[in-house]
């Protein structure tokens, strides 16, 4: 036992040892997506700044929330990533703390839709994307989010998952193109209810819609822009639709964790991830839509991103309030009358 | 020289206790949190479970895909299984092998592959509307056909396996003299084969229905949100909903599930001995 | 009869390993997204593959979990399989059930029930937690293989050196040992699968820049759609193949699965 022990403790150091270099640490919890070009693009630049070294831990927002809550009494992770549903109940929990935004030199660059989207203070918005219909322009014609409704996409239409991001923003579309006047989206449930038979799947991973766009599955899904430049290298016939009734949307925010004690890098860092010079080389690679105003995107960039002052303002966000109050409301009407 | 127990249990201690301390009472102490009420300990939590529609149509699916998917590998297993019992030990060997080879393999990687060959445009589909059978393209994934056709290939070698050892125990010549008897092939079969390979049923229909009713990647990728599992939705109730007290109702039930199936198998096992 | 049998054969053989062939080809595909047929063929997403330093990272520590945690599974599982398998001890029975359950409990609940109650608690590092959750998920099958393999073991071998005079020990080291290796190794082999492929435990125990390969793989599945989760997935297939071929000609694996 003792010996078994003994190999334990050697062989986890041995595995660690890489990790626990003597120079600062700034542990960051982020989406599994482009870690590659986000090294790149912001976490070199700023480790050869600070000196210090960045460890990202990647997961979907649901997971990195569940592990966030989990080691809250002693965090390992400094600041995080996450959208903005799942930044708001861990701000409901007390995992996270305010931001002193007066440190962040950056701030004052930012679309005001990102300056403050959870509330006090708790979050600030690093990219956000416009919420729409992304449909096959040689098939169907689609003009109002009320088309989803169309026969001839009945078996051919992907919608998002109420446990995904995008979930309550389709009920919030539908609800409004319906006439819903109630926080808990009745009508919408009521009327994605009726085409559920017709809905190939409810997804729950972004990057499925571009298999079932190619093998033929579907012509039309509800989905974030941050999937368009994926969709358009499929090089189909795929179109963005501007729905009369508008196009919702969200973002992603930072967040600092609660009793981080890294409390100074992490600002530093945040500060690093909203300058120009970050958020134009991010938006450059195609990875994130920029919050910040004085980023100037070439035409062919911008086309694929969610960008410019119009497209920010236009954008009908769910408010976090509505959000945190009837979300419990929205999944137990999704599972009575969708799921099953 | 075997007879001093003391030496038997210092051997053994290690491993038990190592189990009891970091697995029995991490999960011990979890799935408590199904049996505690506010008011002390109940099955309340159960009742509530089980009131909700959406959660008894998982329940109920599960069953029926385990039940489906044990039940056609006990099938093609048997066919299989005499097939290689049936060859050379050479032939034998490299056979198994071959039936080993996809155990070894990540699940991610084999459940990717059913995506392609199960979409519209996939293989069977080319195959179905090249012969004419459907005009249209039939819909597979995210269908119970598509998760089932995963599991089946996900745990049919192990029925194959366990067949494998139990049909080469029996002795030669018992299938010969039957025949010689005049029985046909399905007397043969149910008369001579299946009871005296009982066992090897047992076993591999114990680990096809285990492994099928606690499988996590097959649903989630092939199955999606329109066919949950039990698995997928304790997963789903854990990390989106961090609710950690459905998780360890349907943990409990996930477990009671399996040993029934072993007891019963076991049980359905002796009843043709007798 | 035994046309019948050939035909049903090759279609469950088809049936088990074709699904890898398509995955071996996509990776193969000379185009940017994931088909079947593949847009022509070239190795530049295998290339790609070994260019993705979160893949190399987390290969490797993959590799490590698996050595570590079956080497230490082993050194539990093989007194305890020869202490059960030879000794009259008490409640045997339900000793060996003890070490089962882990086979039995949904990995997600395992790794949970680890994360909150007894990594949290006791504040165990990222790679500690992995090795001890792995560790418990390959005793069973240690314990498994190695009793199969003491049961071709016939006792009065052991019985004759202890006359002969050896101690029990010795007897252990010097004659069971040596006639179990194989069974020692194709559990070695088992373990290390169990391990290395090991999703839903692992979900809940991976940390910050410690991550493993499947883990690593699902959730770049949730955003990228290229061939190189299928080069990956080929890669993967033929390390495993290559160890299936080479323990079933050295030891006959079959006969411990």
């Amino acid at each position: 036992m003792r010996i078994a022990l003994g190999i334990a403790v050697a062989l986890a150091s041995a595995v660690a040892a890489p990790a626990s270099a003597q120079q600062p640490t700034l542990v960051l919890s982020a989406f599994g997506v482009a870690q590659d070009q986000l090294r790149k693009d912001l976490y070199a630049p700023f480790e050869a700044k600070c000196g210090c070294k960045i460890v990202v831990e990647v997961g979907n927002s649901a997971d990195r929330l569940a592990k966030l809550e989990a080691r809250k009494a002693n965090p390992e992770v400094d600041i995080a990533v996450m959208a903005d549903v799942n930044a708001l109940e861990a701000a409901n929990k007390g995992l996270i703390d305010p931001i002193d935004v007066s440190k962040l030199t950056n701030y004052d660059k930012l679309y005001d839709v990102v300056k403050d989207p959870l509330g006090n203070k708790m979050g600030v918005g690093y990219t956000y994307y416009a919420t729409s219909i992304i449909y096959r322009s040689d098939k169907v014609k689609i003009e109002s989010w009320t088309d989803l409704w169309k026969p001839e996409l009945k078996g051919r239409l992907a919608l998002p998952n109420i446990t995904t991001t995008q979930g309550p923003l389709l009920l919030f579309m539908a609800d409004r193109a319906f006439g819903g006047t109630t926080p808990d989206f009745a009508t919408g449930i009521n009327k994605v209810s009726e085409i559920k038979g017709g809905v190939v799947t409810f997804y729950e991973r972004a990057a499925q819609l571009a298999q079932l766009f190619q093998q033929d599955e579907i012509w039309a899904a509800v989905t974030g822009r941050f999937n368009w430049p994926l969709l358009k290298k499929l090089n189909m016939p795929l179109a963005w639709a501007t729905p009369k009734e508008g196009l919702t949307g969200g973002l992603n925010v930072l967040v600092l964790t609660k009793g981080s004690k890294n409390k100074e890098l992490a600002m530093r860092f945040m500060d690093e991830w909203l300058s120009t010079e970050a958020q134009t080389r991010l938006a450059m690679s195609q990875v994130d839509s920029p919050a910040n105003k004085e980023v100037k995107l070439p035409p062919e960039i911008a086309d694929v991103l969610t960008y410019g002052e119009d497209t920010a303002k236009g954008l009908k966000l769910i408010p976090p309030a509505q959000m945190l109050a009837n979300r419990e409301a929205w999944v137990s009407g999704w599972n009575s009358k969708i799921a099953r | 020289m075997f007879e001093d127990r003391r030496i038997g249990i210092a051997l053994a201690a290690p491993a038990v206790l190592f189990v009891m301390l970091a697995f029995l009472l991490p999960v011990g102490i979890l799935l408590s949190g199904s049996v505690t009420t506010p008011g002390g300990w109940g099955i309340s939590r159960f009742t509530t479970f089980f009131a909700e529609p959406l959660y008894q149509e998982v329940v109920w699916r599960t069953l029926r895909l385990g039940a489906l998917v044990t039940l056609a590998s006990a099938a093609i297993g048997y066919a299989a299984a005499l097939a290689i019992v049936d060859t050379s030990p050479a032939t034998k060997g490299r056979l198994v092998g071959l039936f080993i080879l996809p155990l070894m393999i990540s699940p991610v990687a084999r459940t990717y592959a059913w995506i392609v060959i199960l979409g519209r445009t996939g293989l069977v589909n080319q195959v179905v509307t090249g012969l004419g059978l459907s005009d249209e393209p039939l819909r597979l994934l995210f269908t119970e056909t598509a998760v089932f056709i995963g599991l089946v290939q996900l745990f049919l070698p192990l029925m194959v396996l366990s067949l494998v050892s139990a049909l080469e125990n029996l002795p030669a010549d018992v299938v010969p003299a039957a025949r010689v008897l005049g029985a046909n092939w399905i007397a043969v079969f149910f008369r001579v084969i299946l009871p005296l390979t009982r066992e090897g049923l047992v076993i591999g229909g114990t680990l096809v229905f285990t492994g099928a009713v606690t499988a996590y990647i097959t649903p989630a990728v092939l199955g999606g949100s329109k066919v949950l599992m039990l698995e997928t939705l304790l997963y789903q109730r854990v990390s989106v909903a961090n609710d950690y007290v459905s998780a360890s109702v349907i943990a409990v039930i996930l477990i009671a599930m399996s040993v029934a199936a072993n007891a019963l198998l076991k049980r359905a096992a002796a009843a043709r001995k007798r | 009869m035994r046309y019948a049998g050939h035909a049903v054969l090759a279609a469950v053989v088809l049936f088990l390993i074709g699904p890898f062939l398509v995955i071996a080809a996509a990776g193969l595909s000379a185009g940017d997204t994931l088909t079947f047929p593949p847009q022509g063929l070239s190795l530049k997403w295998i290339t790609a593959v070994f260019g993705m330093e979160n893949f190399r990272q987390s290969f490797v520590l993959s590799l490590w979990l698996a050595v570590g945690s079956t080497a230490l599974a082993l050194l539990f599982g093989v007194p305890a399989a020869y202490g059960l398998a030879r000794y009259p001890v008490p409640g045997r029975d339900f000793m060996r059930s003890i070490v089962f359950t882990p086979v039995i409990v949904p990995g997600i609940i395992a790794g949970l029930a680890l994360l909150r109650h007894a990594v949290i608690p006791l504040g165990l590092p990222v790679t500690t937690a992995l090795i001890l959750a792995h560790t418990v998920l390959v005793v069973p099958y240690a314990v498994r293989v190695v009793t199969a393999s003491l049961e071709h073991l016939r006792t009065d071998v052991e019985e004759a050196a202890v006359i002969l005079g050896a101690t029990r020990t010795g007897t252990f080291f010097r004659v069971v040992l040596p006639n179990i290796r194989n069974g020692i190794l194709a559990a070695f082999i088992l373990g290390f699968v169990t391990s290395f492929n090991q999703v839903p435990v692992s979900l809940f125990l991976t940390g910050p820049g410690i991550t493993t390969l499947p883990i690593d793989m699902l959730a770049s599945m949730e955003f990228v759609y290229d061939p190189s989760i299928a080069a990956l997935s080929a890669l993967l297939a033929l390390m495993s193949m290559a160890i299936v071929m080479i323990a079933e000609k050295m030891l006959g694996l079959s006969r411990y699965v």
